[in-house]
């Protein structure tokens, strides 16, 4: 069954900070009475794993987990979910998995394929700095290598 | 030079962020990442942590095919249903929709305002100019006095279409919201439904716990008892002879715990005729069993033999007990005899020794009538002998009790009194030791100062002396000669004429409890010989009853058993049952009885449960039955005896 998931550039528009404060209202009124709707959840989390501030998306992305381990019937359409939280946190490698897991029941979903683009492109950024680094220290390295050998041919004339 | 550069750092370079996670693969991106990292200076929250680590189990959970309201609703469209600014397109439309009154006067207050704020008390500016402001609404610009709000306004087609679009999308966002509710009250009931389950599991196991509670009580008191008979028993070597009231455990050999549970595993199949009495010394010790075939026997419970005869009673032997050694019993010749079973066994070897010394001089005396299925002589033994050649041989009856005028139907000892009840309406206390009879209680004499009391005292049922039991049992009857009832037909459709007055008694100190013939169970005082009480409540003969400190119970024959309390005497409990009760026992968890089946009913107290011993059990109705602890036996129309485990 196609699922009607965001596309991952809904993710990165937050809520404005009086939206988010009544869908927290909202929760812990609900937890308070003892039992939490899944939508409430849901709206909760989703409010704060759009936002900017990574504490809120690590709360977020907690409060999926627990709608993931809870309700069966939602499990497929959280994947999706975790893995747009772990993107946007930066674990890309999660991300992948629960994408990957995604894609194996829906082959056909487009926002899935285009979160699993969106996280290749993360992990070769991330490569390229890496690169960048290891290229840079690489160079240092050659430098000082070079100065220390020079030193110690200029020592015996 | 970069490659071989980033080979060697794959290789050498144990990332930090590596051991942070644990992980195997170390590759460019890991790597990219560390900077970016300590640039934003992340504190690894135990939380980030915990969302790190529950990844693969969550990877591992099922994940089934969405169904019902999760296919319906995906989360993302309950959540722009229900988030607050879904609602906005109303309030904009309401907004729309507010009419300005005066458009030349927008800076000030508008009169309805104005109005509004009056009503509440508040001072406003110019509060004194009702007047004018009166006089300045009807100034209305463009509109005349009565016309609608709505004529006022005028929307334009785009508005329209935006307003009919937003409309629509909110009535979208509802249906949501009512799937939502729908699908939150469904899981909620379904929770609540296997709360209810655990629930009625957690009553059941209080139930059995409860159970479990009485019996340890019944254990404690058991051990005490034990424990201050020993104490007592320094010296003098008697034995623990426990009355009969002993609640405790009794002592069972221990392949007796191994032996299935409700089932019947021994038979005694030696009498003729159906059993009329029974009663055991222990577990696995001495029966005594009595049948309409005139014989009473002894048998060994260990090994499941016939020992003896109780010789000595002519007819039949209608109420037993047996107290370790010591055996009573009662019969249709009128007479209570008083039996040594070490006695009897003896007498019966020296009997079948003298038999089969020598056959033609075998000494029987005093008992022509009873058929002894171990001779085959019968024309040798049918002859008297007048002169027994050996010694005089040992006597299994000690004593005969003479006194009653009719059969002998029920009987009651401990320690040195017994009570018996006989069918000529009087109940008798005996001293065993000396074989004198001490009191005579009259029933029928009890039965007549009862109804001869003028007023109604203040008994609380406000019944007043209406003749305790049988409905018309009158005086009349009760004072016939003959006593005689026709019992309804049992669950195999026989029956016959029950005959017995008194159907049961029990007596502790001086306390004496009978239920007779007309329907009544009366609680005796021995010292005076008076019944000063009768519980009403059965419609035909109580045929069995027992006492413990708080309750008594009666079976009759009107099917039923009533269990009633002891200070109050008021009926706590009736179990009724399809065929009438002959014979019951009951203990602080339950109430075994034979109901007039083949199977042997048994009523769990604190369960109200009731269920029946069937398997390898009787053919025929069950008539008599007693139990120690696990260990039953049961006698039965089909002159069978049979051991159970319970």
């Amino acid at each position: 069954m196609h699922t009607d998931l965001p596309y991952a550039a809904d993710a990165e528009v937050s809520l404005s900070y009086d939206e988010l404060e009544v869908l927290r209202r909202q929760f812990q009124r609900e937890e308070e009475q003892g039992h939490v709707t899944t939508q409430t959840k849901f709206n909760y989390a989703w409010g704060l794993v759009k936002s900017p501030q990574r504490e809120q998306q690590v709360r977020g992305v907690h409060l999926l987990q627990e709608i993931y381990r809870a309700e069966p019937s939602r499990r497929r359409e959280c994947l999706y979910y975790l893995a747009l939280g772990h993107y946007k946190m930066g674990n890309y490698e999660d991300a992948k998995k629960f994408n990957e897991l995604l894609m194996e029941k829906e082959p056909a979903n487009l926002q899935a394929q285009s979160l699993a683009a969106l996280i290749d492109n993360g992990v070769a950024k991330e490569g390229y700095i890496g690169m960048a680094i290891a290229g840079g220290a690489a160079a240092i390295g050659t430098l000082l290598i070079a100065g220390l050998i020079r030193r110690a041919a200029r020592r015996p004339e | 030079m970069v490659q071989t550069a980033a080979s060697s750092s794959r290789t050498n370079q144990p990332g930090r962020i590596m051991e942070a996670r644990g992980l195997s693969n170390f590759n460019f991106s890991t790597l990219g990442r560390a900077p970016l990292r300590l640039a934003m200076k992340q504190p690894v929250t135990s939380q980030d942590l915990g969302i790190l680590e529950s990844t693969p189990d969550l990877l591992q959970t099922p994940i089934p095919e969405a169904d019902g309201v999760a296919k319906e609703i995906s989360l993302l469209k309950g959540f722009n249903a229900t988030i607050p600014s879904s609602e906005k397109g109303k309030a904009r439309r309401r907004q729309v929709r507010n009419v300005q009154f005066d458009d030349e006067n927008e800076g000030e207050d508008s009169s309805h305002r104005k109005l509004g704020m009056q009503a509440r008390g508040m001072l406003t500016e110019g509060a004194h100019n009702d007047e004018e402001h009166g006089t300045h609404g009807r100034k209305r610009r463009g509109a005349k006095r009565g016309d609608a709000l709505t004529a006022s306004k005028i929307l334009g087609k785009e508005e329209l279409s935006r307003q009919r679009r937003e409309i629509l999308q909110d009535k979208e966002n509802l249906h949501v919201r009512r799937r939502l509710a729908q699908a939150e009250i469904d899981e909620i009931t379904r929770k609540i439904n296997s709360l209810d389950l655990i629930r009625s599991q957690l009553e059941q196991d209080l139930l059995r716990i409860q159970e479990e509670d009485l019996e340890l009580e019944d254990e404690l008191r058991g051990v005490q008892e034990r424990a201050e008979f020993e104490e007592q028993q320094q010296g003098s070597t008697a034995t623990f002879q426990p009355s009969r009231r002993r609640k405790g455990p009794a002592f069972l050999p221990s392949e007796h715990d191994d032996l299935p549970h409700g089932v019947a595993f021994m038979t005694l199949a030696s009498h003729n005729a159906p059993i009329t009495a029974l009663d055991i010394s222990e577990p696995y010790g001495l029966l005594v069993s009595a049948s309409q075939d005139e014989s009473t026997r002894l048998w060994d419970l260990s090994s499941g033999e016939e020992i003896a005869f109780l010789r000595g009673h002519t007819g039949i032997v209608k109420c037993l007990q047996v107290e370790g050694n010591l055996c009573v019993s009662g019969g249709t010749d009128n007479t209570v005899r008083v039996w040594d079973l070490r006695a009897v066994e003896d007498e019966e070897e020296a009997l079948n020794q003298s038999f089969v010394g020598s056959l033609a001089s075998s000494p029987r005396f005093n008992a022509p009538s009873i058929p002894d299925a171990e001779e085959e002589d019968d024309t040798a033994v049918l002859v008297e002998r007048p002169k027994p050649a050996a010694p005089a041989r040992p006597r299994g009856c000690l004593r005969t009790l003479e006194g009653h005028t009719k059969t002998v139907s029920s009987i009651y000892f401990e320690d040195a009194c017994l009570v018996s009840g006989a069918s000529d309406k009087t109940i008798r206390q005996w001293d065993i030791n000396t074989g004198q009879c001490v009191l005579t209680m009259d029933i029928l004499w009890a039965l007549s100062h009862a109804a001869s009391q003028p007023a109604p005292s203040t008994s609380p049922r406000g019944s007043t002396f209406s003749i305790p039991g049988l409905p018309g049992a009158s005086l009349l009857s009760a004072a016939s000669n003959s006593f005689s009832f026709p019992s309804p037909p049992m669950a195999d459709g026989s029956w016959d004429m029950y005959l017995d007055f008194v159907g049961g008694v029990q007596f502790w100190g001086y306390a004496l409890v009978s239920g007779s013939g007309d329907g009544a169970v009366r609680m005796w005082d021995m010292r005076t010989g008076q019944a000063h009480r009768t519980l009403v409540g059965h419609t035909a003969p109580v045929t069995c009853v027992q006492f413990d400190e708080l309750h008594i119970v009666s079976g009759s024959l009107d099917k039923t058993i009533r269990i009633w309390d002891l200070r109050t005497g008021g009926i706590a409990e009736t179990l009724r049952f399809d065929y009438p009760v002959t014979s019951l026992q009951f203990d602080s968890r339950k109430v075994v009885s034979c109901a007039g089946e083949s199977g042997i009913k048994v009523y769990n107290r604190t369960t109200m449960q009731m269920s029946t011993l069937v398997t390898n059990g009787h053919t025929q109705p069950v008539e008599r039955l007693r139990y120690m602890d696990r260990y039953l036996v049961s006698g039965a129309r089909d002159s069978t005896v049979k051991v159970w485990a319970i």
